[in-house]
């Protein structure tokens, strides 16, 4: 009220519409892994890379901390952030409560400024612009699954904010 | 008449995460008894470990933007690029949208951090009246910016793992990218650990 942000918003959102994200979520993310991102061809030769390629070319490069920060923003913080959400909604849904179900939620809701599926959208964009100049980029299955999981995360996060999580443990999963 | 009391003045606490109403108790290890995280008045030594954030940030954002990001060694040519080299050829490219993006992202966004936060701190640690409203309202915007800037770090691991065709082209991370990326991550800490309400306290509303 004084300093004007939003005090929280809740909405009508079901437990049943965030479990289903969740596990959409989590599909995409395996697809987005199984599938490179994008392949370079030049004078015939193809090469392609996933985005644990990526970090693996950084790490090879003598840069592992630079390689874990990629690692962690778009693989395995979103990973910890959807298998974190299903473990605790599920038992939720059936108004029990998961073990260490508070100490885990408090770590989701540290952790979200730390997945980063749009940034690395964005300069996945800038590396195959600044590519195309140099050779024949072709874009991946995963970039498109990729830019899909963006969307379903960041819906999954607007219908789980910190405050309808604590109403529905509250009430009791309704 | 004003139309809120600060919690702390009628002996109520927020829980800074689960955002329940806490009765203040003595001791400075209470627990909000909803969710269990540690309720404090104000967080413990929010400024000087913001402080000393926004410090090693600022000193490494220097050598993020001089050394080069990345090498590259083609059959034709060898160059270093630097953060605004990268910009500068994507102008020449034609793609000035993008470089406009990577302009923001890279040289502006942690710039602003940095200054911002800077400000902020100083106007905390000098109990400057100030509009607290605005400060408040620049605080939430570093916040939510402060990840764009990851944006170069994700382009050079890309890049770095796509051009290896030995003999044609192939592309070498440089010493800027670990400095650029700590920035990135020290900003965002920084902005972490920074408690909002100290910006309230010496605000008064009449």
């Amino acid at each position: 009220m004084r300093c004007r942000a939003e005090l929280y918003r809740t909405n009508s959102a079901s437990i049943d519409t965030a479990i289903a994200l969740a596990v959409t979520a989590a599909v995409l993310l395996l697809l987005s892994n199984a599938y490179p991102l994008v392949a370079l061809q030049l004078n015939g030769s193809v090469r392609a890379t996933t985005l644990v390629g990526a970090a693996i070319g950084l790490y090879n490069q003598g840069y592992a901390p630079v390689a874990a920060l990629v690692l962690l923003t778009t693989l395995l913080v979103p990973l910890f952030q959807i298998s974190g959400l299903l473990y605790v909604l599920v038992p939720l849904r059936g108004g029990r409560r998961a073990p260490g179900q508070n100490e885990l939620f408090r770590a989701l809701t540290h952790l979200r400024p730390w997945a980063m599926s749009e940034v690395f959208m964005l300069g996945a964009l800038v590396a195959l612009v600044k590519l195309s100049a140099l050779a024949e980029v072709i874009p991946g299955v995963s970039l498109f699954s990729y830019g899909a999981l963006m969307l379903a995360l960041s819906a999954l996060t607007s219908i789980t904010p910190t405050e309808q999580f604590w109403r529905w443990v509250d009430g009791g999963g309704q | 008449m004003s139309t809120y009391v600060m919690g702390r003045t009628v002996g109520l606490l927020v829980c800074t995460h689960c955002h329940a109403t806490v009765r203040a108790i003595q001791s400075s290890h209470a627990l909000c008894p909803r969710c269990g995280a540690r309720v404090h008045e104000r967080r413990p030594h929010s400024l000087s470990a913001t402080a000393a954030l926004v410090l090693s940030a600022a000193a490494l954002y220097v050598p993020a933007n001089l050394l080069p990001v990345m090498h590259m060694h083609t059959f034709f040519s060898e160059e270093d690029d630097t953060i605004m080299s990268g910009v500068l050829s994507l102008i020449q490219e034609g793609s000035w949208p993008l470089a406009l993006l990577v302009f923001v992202a890279s040289i502006v966004v942690p710039l602003l951090k940095l200054v911002a936060m800077g400000w902020l701190l100083i106007s905390v640690a000098r109990q400057s009246p100030g509009n607290a409203q605005q400060k408040s309202r620049l605080f939430r915007l570093v916040e939510f910016i402060g990840r764009l800037s990851m944006l170069d770090v994700y382009a050079i691991a890309l890049l770095v793992s796509l051009v290896q065709i030995r003999s044609l082209a192939t592309i070498q991370v440089g010493l800027g990218a670990l400095c650029f990326g700590t920035v990135v991550v020290l900003t965002m800490l920084a902005a972490q650990s920074f408690d909002e309400r100290l910006l309230w306290d010496s605000h008064s509303d009449d």
